[in-house]
């Protein structure tokens, strides 16, 4: 793999001005994944092949229609690592053999949802990891199985309604720590971004262009349909998922953990809680003070580890 | 037996109506069928729902080929081959359209031979994709228009399948279909029920024997890049994002950036354009753009004034 | 070309090994595992160019090895049993890919109730998946078969995934003199892999294995996987006959023997097959014309062959190692089906035997000509059989005694 990046993402500018995924994609209006996928292919370029796990974005490419430039093949729920090991190992037997030119070569990504990431699919992923596969995996979290109308997931948070959790509390597990799971395996890099922040997001593509192993991304996916919120609102809940705390966004690199973006003055939780339906049972009929102070401990507990 | 079909738009209501209807239809003693047709689409993009209901037990099954009645609770939707509204529509078939045009505007539009009628006492709305009550607004529309469901029992049908909205929601959309009972009055039993295709006379299908292709060519797989721009999601759009050039000021990236379908590209002037062939209408280009000189305007009005200025 | 004592594993591997397969995804599984340990130690030796990764799971081997082929390498992988199940997602999956590579499949029986034995039912659940399914009766057949299967898959008329399957302990554990191809020659044979236009590379698009709306292109892709198997069944011979020219070994798709002018017939699949063999020679010495019909090619199903075959015989006994609940043999169920409404059919008695890798005695056989003839006298065939005899239930009460001591007794009081 040529591990040369053209690009130097300092200031909003830089982000590219033209797009390479197609357009058309049955995707909802507004999907915060996409917005995260399409900045990873301008950045990466279209010596790519995604490697696609059951999801929503298993409909990218309905035949005859791909938006990919490059290469996509689809697998299944649990396996796209391992397609992404074939692929992998395959372009580097061609490539040993002479068989492929080095500017054939091609960048593996795995593109999953949260389903696939945190439940069926995490022990080919580990597997991955201890492989030390050398790919890029974007987890689109929307947290809950959005394909299918959102019920909850592993990534599903504290108290949001979803279609198998529509009880007056909501769900009332904890969303799992994927990211300190994954940090555990010690790839070359693991990151949770968002594409409400761009730049964050580029800058942590860059890196992960300059290294070689198993590279790990979780973006977290405002999801207007799951979520129940107007589409308009998504990069804004975005950036409230960053601003409040909810959705920290951080790195791990060569054992060091390192916090991108530390919000100086923490927006209360229900800035971002209270734009979205999957919570509106927290603000109506009554403030539900308990629920939401709960959920904000939770948080402050996170930032009170992190700065101290 | 009354075949009706429902078109709409994804979050319109039509599953919603299609099963008021349905269970109107059982109350009244009929054997049903309801289903929504779930495609890749999503919010915005067209999607029909459909009922049977007769004496005996259905076997027909699947989509509705030949509809008795077709209600559009959208009307942009009609010209729009990829909703597929006037399908097998014959000189049988009962055409209610949920529109402020008349019904001989739209006939001489279809030049179709189909009887033709507006559903009417609707207020517009600047959102397509917001339609105030329209799945009740259709079912009762279509429950007046069979001729065989009494008021009573469409509103017990509605009160059954909207069980799960707050109570005052429950009954604006109650008064909504009190509303259309009391509008459509004289309109009661226009649809005619249409009959069994026949075996005495009829098109044999032009079956081939599927031959052999190698996976050269019978592979499933594209072999070219980004061909999904053929697909004109642009149809989703309700609501437009519409650039004021004296406004921006040309920042180059953000509305780029955000816009999550990768809409918008910048061009060499530095200023951004909006692909509307592509553009599903989110909006978030609207609500980051720094100078606010993106603003929305109804998709209905924008094409209005489109075809005025066509004309 | 050396012969040598080599158990069926062995000769998997080395059919493999022969075939120069570059990718070997790998999970171990009893009584598949030796196969993947044999190539591991060749590659760890340098006396083979290859790279073998051990996956998670079956599920991900079979996923590693349909992209592998599909991005332009020669694959090869093995499972068994409960591995074939967990993977069989996959399975269906990749033989949509249309990518050619082959898989070994040691049969084992499926649970409940575990066993490690021999029988059929796992290579069943694949039947209908889009691969070829080659069945071997002996070792050198194992590896042969592990050839002519990438002849077969890779063949651009094809171009689908195939299984060479063999019997768990009876041959995957056994030895067998086998004559090992000269390295050259199998080269030669097989030829270089040509993923044609399935590779993954900069600069060239391809998206693969998407999702379709609508019925219409759904059915088209599914028939033409159809047709591509069918094809096999027309390339097949060219390739058996070109093997048969370097190699001197001519496999038919359906193996007969003593098939001239049988009356009787047993219908088998697999290495407990060459039981039937014996069987055969003791029952024509004893005057009974009897024969053996063994589909070496079992997906395609060779139907018009079958049907030529048997036309004219008087009876037909399918023994089946394995059980399709609630309707019985699956061989006896394609037999039927093949040979109904063919003017001259024979009588077709169905057999149960061999399940959890129980033994099928020789008289056994002989008692089956027997109830075949008097089939045939009867103008009906009989009903089902289980192959399962008086002393056999004797030991299973024993042991269902001391399973169910306290339950009795509870009874009791």
């Amino acid at each position: 793999m040529t591990r040369q990046s053209t690009l130097h993402f300092h200031r909003m500018k830089d982000m590219p001005s033209s797009h390479l995924l197609g357009t058309g994609t049955p995707m909802c209006a507004g999907c915060g994944g996409l917005e995260t996928l399409h900045t990873l292919y301008d950045i990466l370029g279209d010596k790519t092949v995604f490697v696609n796990a059951a999801g929503c974005m298993t409909l990218l490419s309905v035949y005859p229609f791909t938006p990919f430039r490059g290469g996509w093949l689809y697998t299944a729920m649990a396996s796209a690592p391992a397609g992404a090991q074939g692929v992998r190992d395959a372009v580097d037997i061609l490539l040993q053999k002479h068989k492929l030119q080095a500017d054939e070569d091609v960048e593996v990504v795995v593109i999953t949802g949260d389903g696939a990431a945190y439940g069926m699919g995490l022990s080919a992923t580990s597997a991955a990891m201890d492989r030390k596969l050398d790919f890029i995996y974007l987890c689109y979290d929307n947290e809950g199985y959005g394909n299918t109308g959102q019920q909850y997931s592993a990534a599903t948070p504290h108290a949001a309604i979803t279609s198998t959790s529509k009880g007056s509390r909501g769900y009332p597990g904890y969303k799992k720590d994927l990211f300190s799971i994954w940090a555990a395996h010690n790839p070359a890099y693991v990151a949770t971004v968002i594409a409400a922040e761009p730049l964050d997001l580029a800058k942590k593509i860059e890196k992960l262009q300059s290294l070689s192993g198993p590279r790990m991304l979780i973006s977290l996916a405002p999801c207007p349909t799951g979520w129940d919120y107007d589409p308009q609102l998504s990069v804004e809940i975005g950036r409230l998922a960053v601003q409040t705390g909810v959705w920290p966004l951080k790195e791990f690199i060569d054992g060091e953990l390192r916090h991108t973006r530390v919000p100086k003055q923490r927006k209360p939780v229900d800035e971002y809680l209270k734009l979205q339906g999957r919570f509106r049972h927290l603000f109506e009929p009554r403030y539900d003070s308990g629920a939401i102070a709960e959920i904000q401990a939770r948080i402050d507990e996170y930032w009170a580890r992190v700065v101290s | 037996m009354f075949r009706i079909r429902f078109h709409g738009r994804g979050g319109q209501g039509m599953k919603t109506a299609s099963r008021i209807l349905g269970s109107a239809f059982f109350l009244a003693g009929y054997e049903v069928q309801d289903a929504p047709r779930y495609g890749a689409e999503r919010r915005g993009a067209p999607i029909f729902a459909y009922v049977r209901a007769d004496h005996c037990a259905i076997n027909e099954r699947g989509i509705i080929r030949h509809p008795d009645l077709v209600v559009v609770a959208d009307d942009t939707l009609v010209g729009m081959p990829a909703a597929g509204v006037t399908e097998g529509v014959n000189e049988n078939t009962l055409l209610l359209i949920n529109s402020h045009e008349s019904a001989r505007t739209w006939a001489r539009r279809l030049n179709t031979r189909a009887r033709i009628l507006i559903l009417t006492a609707m207020d517009e709305v600047e959102d397509r994709a917001e339609l105030p009550y329209i799945g009740s607004r259709c079912a009762a529309a279509a429950a007046v228009l069979c001729g065989v469901i009494s008021r009573d029992l469409l509103l017990a049908a509605l009160n059954e399948e909207l069980a799960h909205l707050p109570d005052e929601v429950v009954k604006k959309n109650r008064d909504t279909a009190v509303d259309v009972f009391e509008n459509m009055a004289g309109e009661v039993g226009l649809v005619s029920q249409g009959g069994q295709q026949t075996a005495n006379d009829y098109v044999r299908p032009a079956w081939i024997t599927l031959p052999f292709e190698s996976a050269e060519i019978s592979n499933l797989a594209v072999h070219a890049g980004a061909t999904s721009v053929l697909v004109r999601t642009g149809l989703w759009r309700t609501m437009r994002p519409v650039i004021d050039y004296d406004k921006c000021n040309g920042c180059w990236w953000i509305c780029s950036t955000y816009c999550p379908d990768g809409t918008i590209d910048v061009g060499a002037d530095g200023f951004p354009q909006i692909d509307y062939q592509h553009c599903k209408g989110c909006l978030v280009c609207v609500a980051q753009c720094p100078p606010h000189a993106i603003a929305s305007i109804s998709e209905q009005l924008a094409r209005e004034q489109e075809n005025e200025v066509a004309s | 070309m050396t012969r040598k004592l080599v158990t069926g594993n062995s000769a998997a591997a080395w059919g493999a090994r022969l075939a120069g397969v570059d990718y070997i995804p790998a999970f171990p599984i009893t009584p598949q595992t030796e196969i993947i340990e044999d190539l591991a130690a060749w590659i760890d030796r340098g006396e083979m160019d290859a790279r073998l990764v051990t996956l998670e799971s079956e599920h991900s081997m079979i996923t590693a090895a349909g992209s592998a082929a599909s991005s332009g390498v020669r694959a090869f992988t093995a499972t068994s049993s409960q591995g074939l199940l967990y993977g069989m997602e996959m399975i269906y999956t990749v033989a949509g890919w249309r990518t050619p590579f082959v898989l070994v499949n040691v049969s084992r029986g499926l649970a409940s109730p575990i066993t490690l034995e021999s029988d059929h039912n796992d290579i069943m659940a694949a039947r209908d998946s889009g691969f070829v399914q080659i069945h071997c009766a002996t070792c050198q057949e194992i590896a042969d078969g592990v050839l002519l299967a990438y002849r077969l898959a890779e063949h651009p008329q094809v171009r689908v995934p195939a299984i060479v399957n063999l019997d768990g302990f009876y041959l995957s554990f056994t030895r067998e003199p086998v004559d090992l191809a000269d390295a050259s020659k199998a080269r030669a044979f097989v030829g270089e892999y040509d993923p044609e236009n399935l590779q993954f590379r900069g600069n060239s698009p391809l998206s693969q294995a998407m999702a379709v709306l609508g019925g219409g292109p759904y059915s088209y892709f599914r028939y033409q996987a159809h047709l591509a198997l069918q094809q096999a069944l027309a390339v097949y011979d060219e390739i058996a006959d070109e093997f048969a020219e370097i190699f001197g070994r001519r496999y038919q798709m359906i193996d007969c023997y003593r098939m001239e002018d049988a009356e009787y017939v047993f219908v088998m699949l697999g290495s407990f097959s060459t039981k039937a063999r014996d069987a055969v020679d003791s029952l024509r010495a004893a005057g009974w014309k009897t024969g053996l019909l063994r589909p070496r090619l079992f997906r395609p199903f060779p139907q018009a062959q079958i049907r030529q075959l048997l036309q004219g015989r008087r009876a037909v006994a399918v023994i089946d190692q394995n059980i399709s609940m609630g309707m019985g043999g699956v061989l006896h169920s394609e037999f039927t089906s093949a040979l109904y409404g063919t003017g001259d059919a024979p009588l077709v008695a169905s057999y149960i035997g061999g399940l959890g890798g129980r033994n099928i005695s020789q008289q056994e056989f002989f008692a089956i000509a027997n109830e075949l003839e008097q089939a045939y006298e009867e103008g009906a065939a009989p009903p089902p059989r289980l192959l399962y005899t008086e002393e056999e239930l004797t030991e299973m009460r024993k042991l269902q005694a001391i399973a169910q001591a306290e339950h009795a007794q509870i009874h009791h009081n």
